[in-house]
């Protein structure tokens, strides 16, 4: 039998399993959901962002109307003129939020509450411009001398911190990399820790390692399961790319080609470390209840990696985020980020390819052995030293009881009844972590405010939770 | 013909196969029988490589067994397991396509399959939408998709009704004429005495006993004799070389030596009681296993 075939119908398996599964299509629509209006919202609710209105009333200067929305213009805001009989209507139609801001007299701004900075600047702008015009013209001076008195002198502008090149639109590129990395990683590394713990816990796994190596059988799951990550995350980016051009209000960062193949890149490498690492990890557990604890010191280490990994794209040129970019747990993280941001050499990824490849040949031949041991091995949860030396009596449990045993039929479907509540635990609570960094992160982007991201992603975290319980338990 | 030849497989402390050699026939039915714990489940397992032996080797006709020679195996573990969720006739096609079936003729022996036990109705059913014993029955043919020149169950009678208990006999009988080489484990020493040509008896990882029923059972020195009776149960206190071992309110079974006279027995039970039948035979099964498992 060829090994290759073998390893391509249990990838076929996952991908068209999982693929017409209920709960996998409906969060399929509910991703595609959430990025498309994460995209359209902020422009769909802020619909007025470009248009100011302003009122004027009293005297008032017969350019300044046309100096203000050449200003705006300057700043990309159209500014559209309300004229006021009194000042009392314009103060109304402030109060009523129908003007943004209205001029009295050419020389005093009302504004509803605080004053809008930029619109401030324009109006200012515009007011001072036309006296200056005024003045100009009262001294006998042609508007051609005052455009050359005026003349800006061209000034230009060095960051000392910044490298040559660098845009802020490299910096969001990085930031919402590794945003969707650690999302896509965590999500679909999950997704193999079921897989894996659902096989043994169901006993399918002995007819099926009859048939095949156990390395088989793990490289297809994981392959399988890979590829539909990336067709999903794959299908997200087009419809946020999508939904950008539609509502043209989102700066999709000007994303270098290369930096996109790098991320890929970067998702297949780091999915199939942890992948590796949970599949082998998950083999270990017997029942879906242990999964989680074996996997929780991986967890922490993949959120620590992604931390680390955002903190190092405001940082990305010293040294400490160069050994981060290189470090094989978290390199997957960190090193598309420095990619983006234009801080790698050209062999900085290559030393890092090499060194999370040498890793994963190394997890594959170790977590092999380990995963073809234990995965036969019911009852109690295997140690990982146990599994290696394969000591333990395989399957105690099974004990050759006689007649008095259950008929067969029942046990497997006691093993897979608490399934259906309980496979999802570990990755109900990985998913809900991913989505609560997504979410941290997002208002961290959007508040400017560590604190209050952290603050929004753990709140979150804490509400989902309780209410995947509290519907757990009402299940029950 | 499968050949253990010296197997031997420790668990830390624990032997569990201790140089175990026998051999597996084609075309005969091969029952494994011994206590639990014996090793039974063990050595099945080494058959498909999910246990490695620390020395000693298996065979399949002369070979040793690598994944091209287990493409053309079915087994049937002990913890009987599908994936709960998926629809029966992918499956198992799926399974056959994994034992290097095309997709043709993997669809092809499923739906002979799922015909011929009766479940083609449920061809489209998630495996956990149905009964114990359809159940049972998609765990059986998940072991006999790709048609194996191999078949090794274990405890495949375990749970059955008797009802499911005679089909599946029959279907081991039809598959072994068939030619196929087949190895079951059993507690049932009763069916296994009926069905089986051959047996292999193991206990605590050391063969006992091997080879052909029949003649396991005449090479033992010891004979029985049974009666069945009407009324009051025969008097045979006074006969030399009788041993009562059991009875019931019309039946008994005794132990005697070869040099019984075996008319003087009838005789002297005709004589107290309306005898029914009288048979001299060999131990059953259970004596024999019994007797091979005691020393």
């Amino acid at each position: 039998m060829n090994g290759m075939r073998q390893v391509r119908l249990v990838a076929a398996r996952e991908i068209r399993e999982r693929g017409r599964s209920r709960a996998f299509l409906i969060s399929f629509v509910l991703m595609l959901v959430a990025v498309v209006g994460a995209v359209t919202l902020p422009v769909l609710l802020d619909t007025g962002a470009g248009t100011k209105e302003v009122g004027l009333t009293g005297s008032v200067p017969a350019e300044l109307a046309a100096a203000m929305q050449a200003q705006g213009e300057g700043v990309g805001t159209t500014i559209r003129i309300h004229h006021f009989d009194t000042v009392a209507a314009g103060e109304e139609a402030v109060r009523d939020a129908a003007v943004d801001v209205l001029v009295v007299n050419g020389r005093k701004l009302e504004w509803q509450q605080r004053a809008d900075e930029q619109l401030k600047a324009v109006v200012t702008g515009a007011i001072q411009s036309v006296a200056v015009r005024e003045r100009a013209a009262a001294a006998g001076m042609s508007p051609d001398e005052l455009a050359a008195m005026a003349a800006p002198m061209p000034v230009d502008n060095v960051e000392l911190g910044q490298v040559a090149g660098r845009s802020p639109d490299d910096e969001t590129a990085a930031f919402v990399m590794t945003l969707v990395l650690f999302g896509a990683i965590t999500t679909y590394g999950a997704m193999v820790l079921s897989g894996v713990v659902e096989e043994k816990s169901s006993r399918t796994v002995e007819v099926l390692l009859a048939r095949m190596p156990a390395r088989n059988l793990l490289a297809g799951k994981i392959a399988g399961i890979g590829l539909l990550g990336l067709a999903q995350v794959t299908a997200a980016a087009l419809a946020a790319l999508g939904a950008g051009t539609v509502v043209d209000g989102v700066d999709i960062p000007a994303i270098r080609g290369s930096v996109i193949a790098w991320a890929v890149v970067w998702f297949v490498l780091g999915y199939a470390l942890y992948a590796t690492v949970f599949g082998v990890l998950g083999s270990l557990a017997s029942r879906t209840e242990d999964a989680s604890s074996v996997t929780g010191p991986v967890t922490v280490v993949l959120v620590l990696g992604f931390m680390v990994s955002f903190a190092a794209i405001g940082s990305a040129d010293t040294t400490w985020a160069q050994l981060v970019s290189w470090f094989p747990l978290t390199a997957p993280l960190a090193m598309p980020n420095r990619i983006a941001m234009g801080a790698a050499t050209w062999w900085d990824p290559a030393v890092a390819v090499v060194l999370t490849l040498a890793v994963i040949a190394a997890l594959v031949v170790l977590g092999g052995r380990i995963y073809t041991r234990a995965i036969l091995h019911t009852g109690a949860m295997l140690s990982l030293g146990e599994a290696w030396r394969g000591t333990r009596v395989p399957a105690p449990s099974v004990g050759d009881t006689p007649e008095g045993r259950p008929a067969t039929g029942a046990t497997a479907v006691e093993a897979s009844a608490p399934e259906t509540t309980t496979t999802n635990e570990p990755l109900t609570r990985l998913v809900l972590i991913g989505l609560a960094v997504l979410l941290g992160g997002a208002v961290f982007a959007l508040a400017q405010d560590f604190v209050i991201g952290v603050a929004a992603g753990a709140a979150f975290y804490a509400l989902a939770r309780g209410v995947v319980k509290a519907r757990e338990h009402a299940d029950r | 013909m499968l050949d253990f030849d010296g197997a031997t497989k420790r668990f830390g402390a624990l032997t569990a196969l201790d140089s175990c050699s026998f051999a597996v026939r084609p075309g005969r039915l091969t029952g494994f029988v011994g206590p639990n714990g014996a090793g039974k489940t063990t050595a099945m397992r080494t058959v498909f490589g999910l246990v490695d032996l620390d020395s000693g080797t298996v065979r399949w006709r002369g070979a040793a067994i690598g994944q091209e020679q287990r493409a053309r195996f079915g087994y049937m573990p002990e913890e009987r397991g599908l994936y709960p969720r998926m629809r029966v006739r992918n499956q198992l096609v799926y399974l056959g396509e994994l034992c290097g079936l095309t997709d043709t003729q993997a669809r092809r022996n499923v739906d002979l399959w799922l015909d011929r036990l009766d479940l083609a109705s449920r061809a489209g059913d998630r495996l956990d939408a149905l009964s114990h014993g359809n159940q049972q029955r998609v765990q059986l043919i998940a072991a006999l998709v790709n048609d194996p020149e191999l078949l090794v169950l274990d405890e495949p009678f375990s749970g059955l009704d008797p009802l499911a208990i005679a089909s599946m006999s029959d279907l081991l009988a039809g598959v072994a004429a068939a030619g196929v080489t087949v190895l079951f484990s059993s507690h049932q020493l009763d069916l296994v005495e009926d069905i089986c040509e051959d047996v292999v008896i193991i206990n605590d990882g050391r063969i006992v006993r091997a080879g052909d029923l029949a003649e396991l059972r005449a090479a033992v020195p010891q004979r029985f004799v049974s009666l069945r009776f009407r009324g009051t149960p025969p008097d045979l206190s006074g006969l030399p070389s009788i041993e009562l071992i059991d009875k019931s309110d019309e039946t008994a079974r005794l132990r005697v030596g070869q040099d019984v006279d075996l008319a003087a027995v009838i005789t002297t039970a005709r004589r107290s009681t309306d005898l029914v039948s009288f048979a001299y035979e060999p131990p059953t099964l259970s004596e024999l296993f019994r007797q091979a498992v005691a020393g």
